[in-house]
């Protein structure tokens, strides 16, 4: 079989009048070609957020449903719970912020010069692996009053403390962003390195010779040269720290009595457990409006910054 | 030759969308809420009880020769995921002809959605072959109308490890000073005296149910249908008493796993574990019969009228039911003693057809004391109230195990009775 070759060539500057008509044709020839992702994003994402929305304007209880109004918003403003969710959020999402992408960025850093370095990054890495339901089940045995980590404080002779770790709040919730942790810097390691990889050697070079080293490079070469890179993974942390749940759910299913709930747990909790499909709807509408606020935030200022 | 090999390619790809396809289309049979078979001969039944599969089997091959419908149990492991599968999947079609429920309050939200079938013609029949005590059709009914029958009658008492006693030197109690000298005995031979956890969520209601009803039988039953307040002084008693045990370190940490249960009660790590008897068919798995017990928890005051908390899971037909016809018939016969002996048998509970005995040796001692005693039957906490009420109930107790100060008890009590308020009346609102 011969192949054919199509040689495209430059056709230097276009006239003023038809460029407004074959932009317009363009823009018409263009529309099959997105029409198919329009429509998924329509179908999949669209679609079931307006159907949210208005089921929280219902007192659908998953069988019967009438229209109610703002009701269930104002229910989910005076309850004590909803308090405590919003609190446990910003919690995971700050430890997520600070622990997973700093350890991440440090691990990176200094395991990307480091003879056998790949060994250490696999350890960070490794767990990135396992599913979040495995990571929790794995936590579970440790965490547990009668669990892993008491046995060896006792084993070492140490006194367990009596509260135990997943029953006190903040206990609870600072130990699930522990564990969380280990599970999530993987990620930013390997996306820290595939930015590292990007740094031209030449910047490095010159701030050598420019007597640079040390903290001073990393501060002032590395960091904001991994910029781009930072960008992604701090807005990916940002989503993540949102809608963490199933950490949560299988270590202490948002309690004892609702101490260590997030927003995401509330909606799961209201939605399936207590029946109340409309304000479980309601805090599902809220979660999106601070994940889309955050993330929009977060990245229009990056953007404007640049 | 570049020809062939592009079309081994493309019959390569076809193949592999195609196994793609097909994998796909499996899945979606592959639902476990729903679906009936080709030949209408199958009945499909859903519960939350991975222990009932072999009793499912067992009671469907009895079925089948009596009604000709094979009984099909499909199993979701985790109750709050199943509560969920079942209520949103009774809307449809793609429903299991019968689902396992909850007695009381449960079966009643569930009823007045519209979603369960009416079985009074099956209970109707029980009732004149003398398969079903008449006098427990209220917490089988909605509204005049009989929606579930019952899988099995289960006394909740209290399980202890025989070994464990004896090497301690100790017998069941049979009032609650010895039951405390029991505790404190077992605690200095270091062997952790109760069970008890929060972990599984609904498991926190336990020992306040346990402790209302030991006190004072007759508060439990009026705090239960919102007659009583939280805040009255047999709750505040019931409270400092839990309060007080668990200062002493008698109960496993509440954030022991609830799975865990049976092999620490088989290893002895916890002496005795309040339980209903349905859990017997699990502990039987690792204990000798001769090996553990029952005894029934000893009331806290002289005078005060022995209780029990009884429950029966019920089995209802869903008003979509695929295999309608099949699912009546198997309805009609299940509490049919030929049915319900092997089923019995397995899972080692009690039947809810009194002419059906027991062979299990624990259970039949479980049933000579309960005869002996005359207790008054009460409701379990859980099918007791409004759901609603019930699930957020089980959350403030299980921040009360986490934290059983004597500081915390009046909040919880507080914030309990302001639930109570609330849900009572949204209930009587959807009423």
């Amino acid at each position: 079989m011969a192949d054919t070759f199509v040689t495209v060539v430059p056709t230097g500057k276009h006239r003023s009048a038809p460029r407004r008509s074959s932009a317009l044709r363009d823009r018409l020839r263009s529309i099959p070609f997105l029409l198919p992702a329009v429509a998924l994003v329509g179908i999949m994402l669209l679609v079931p957020f307006v159907a949210t929305v208005y089921q929280s304007l219902t007192d659908d209880d998953g069988f019967t449903s009438s229209f109610i109004g703002l009701e269930n918003y104002v229910r989910l403003f005076r309850d004590p719970m909803f308090g405590q969710s919003v609190l446990n959020t910003i919690m995971w999402t700050v430890g997520t912020l600070v622990l997973p992408v700093g350890i991440g960025l440090l691990v990176a850093v200094f395991t990307s010069q480091m003879k056998g370095g790949r060994w250490v990054r696999l350890a960070f890495v490794l767990p990135y692996a396992l599913s979040g339901t495995a990571t929790a089940v794995i936590w579970g045995f440790i965490l547990r009053g009668d669990g892993a980590l008491n046995q060896a404080i006792a084993f070492f002779g140490g006194t367990p403390a009596a509260s135990g770790w997943l029953i006190e709040w903040p206990t609870n919730t600072i130990v699930m962003i522990l564990a969380n942790t280990w599970q999530a810097t993987g990620v930013a390691v390997i996306l820290f390195l595939v930015g590292l990889q990007a740094i031209p050697e030449e910047t490095v070079e010159a701030a050598t010779l420019d007597g640079a080293s040390g903290m001073r490079m990393f501060a002032s070469i590395i960091v904001p040269q991994l910029r781009p890179v930072t960008v992604v993974v701090i807005g990916m942390s940002i989503a993540n720290s949102l809608r963490v749940f199933d950490m949560i759910w299988l270590l202490t299913k948002g309690g004892p009595g609702g101490s260590s709930e997030t927003l995401a747990v509330s909606m799961y909790r209201e939605t399936f457990i207590l029946s109340d499909y409309g304000y479980g709807a309601a805090v599902a509408v809220i979660l999106s409006i601070i994940v889309v606020g955050v993330s929009w935030a977060y990245l229009r200022q990056q953007f404007k910054a640049k | 030759m570049r020809r062939n090999r592009r079309t081994i390619n493309r019959i390569g790809a076809v193949g592999a969308a195609l196994a793609l396809t097909i994998g796909l289309a499996a899945c979606t049979q592959g639902s476990s809420s729903g679906g009936s078979d080709q030949d209408g001969k199958t009945v499909t039944l859903n519960g939350e009880r991975a222990d009932f599969e072999h009793g499912y089997e067992l009671a469907g091959e009895a079925l089948k020769e009596i009604t000709g419908y094979q009984l099909e149990g499909r199993n979701v492991p985790s109750t709050e995921n199943y509560q969920q599968i079942v209520r949103s999947s009774l809307k449809t079609n793609s429903t299991t002809d019968i689902v396992k429920w909850w007695n009381g309050y449960r079966l009643q939200e569930l009823a007045r959605t519209g979603g369960l079938a009416d079985l009074t013609e099956a209970w109707d029949k029980a009732v004149d072959e003398g398969w079903v005590n008449p006098d427990t059709k209220d917490s089988f009914s909605y509204d005049g109308k009989v929606y579930g029958l019952p899988m099995y009658k289960s006394y909740w008492v209290m399980f202890y490890n025989k070994t464990v006693f004896d090497e301690v030197g100790i017998a069941p109690p049979t009032t609650w000073e010895e039951f405390e000298s029991n505790n404190e005995k077992l605690k200095e031979a270091d062997v952790t005296p109760l069970f008890a956890t929060q972990e599984a969520g609904w498991t926190s209601l336990i020992w306040f149910e346990e402790l209302v009803s030991k006190i004072d039988p007759e508060f439990y039953q009026d705090l239960m249908e919102g007659d009583a307040s939280y805040t009255d002084p047999v709750a505040r008693e019931a409270m400092e008493l839990w309060s007080d045990m668990a200062s002493k370190g008698w109960f496993t940490s509440p954030d022991t796993a609830w799975d865990n249960e049976p092999s620490l009660f088989a290893a002895g790590s916890v002496a005795q574990v309040p339980m209903g008897t349905w859990r017997n068919g699990l502990f039987a798995e690792s204990l000798e019969a001769s090996d553990y017990g029952t005894f029934m928890l000893p009331t806290v005051h002289e005078g005060v009228k022995p209780s029990i908390v009884v429950e029966s899971g019920v089995i209802s037909v869903a008003e979509k039911a695929p295999n309608a016809e099949g699912a009546k018939a198997v309805m009609e016969n299940w509490l049919n003693p030929d049915v319900q002996q092997p089923w019995a048998d397995e899972i080692k509970d009690t039947s809810a057809n009194p002419m059906v005995a027991t062979d299990d040796p624990v259970l039949m001692s479980t049933l000579e004391q309960v005869q002996a005693a005359e207790p008054m039957e009460l409701v379990r906490y859980w099918e007791a109230g409004p759901p609603a009420l019930v699930e957020t109930g089980v959350q403030y107790l299980g921040a009360f195990m986490a934290d059983p100060s004597p500081e915390n008890i009046d909040p919880t009590l507080q914030k309990l009775q302001d639930l109570a308020d609330t849900e009572w009346a949204e209930w009587e609102d959807a009423e």
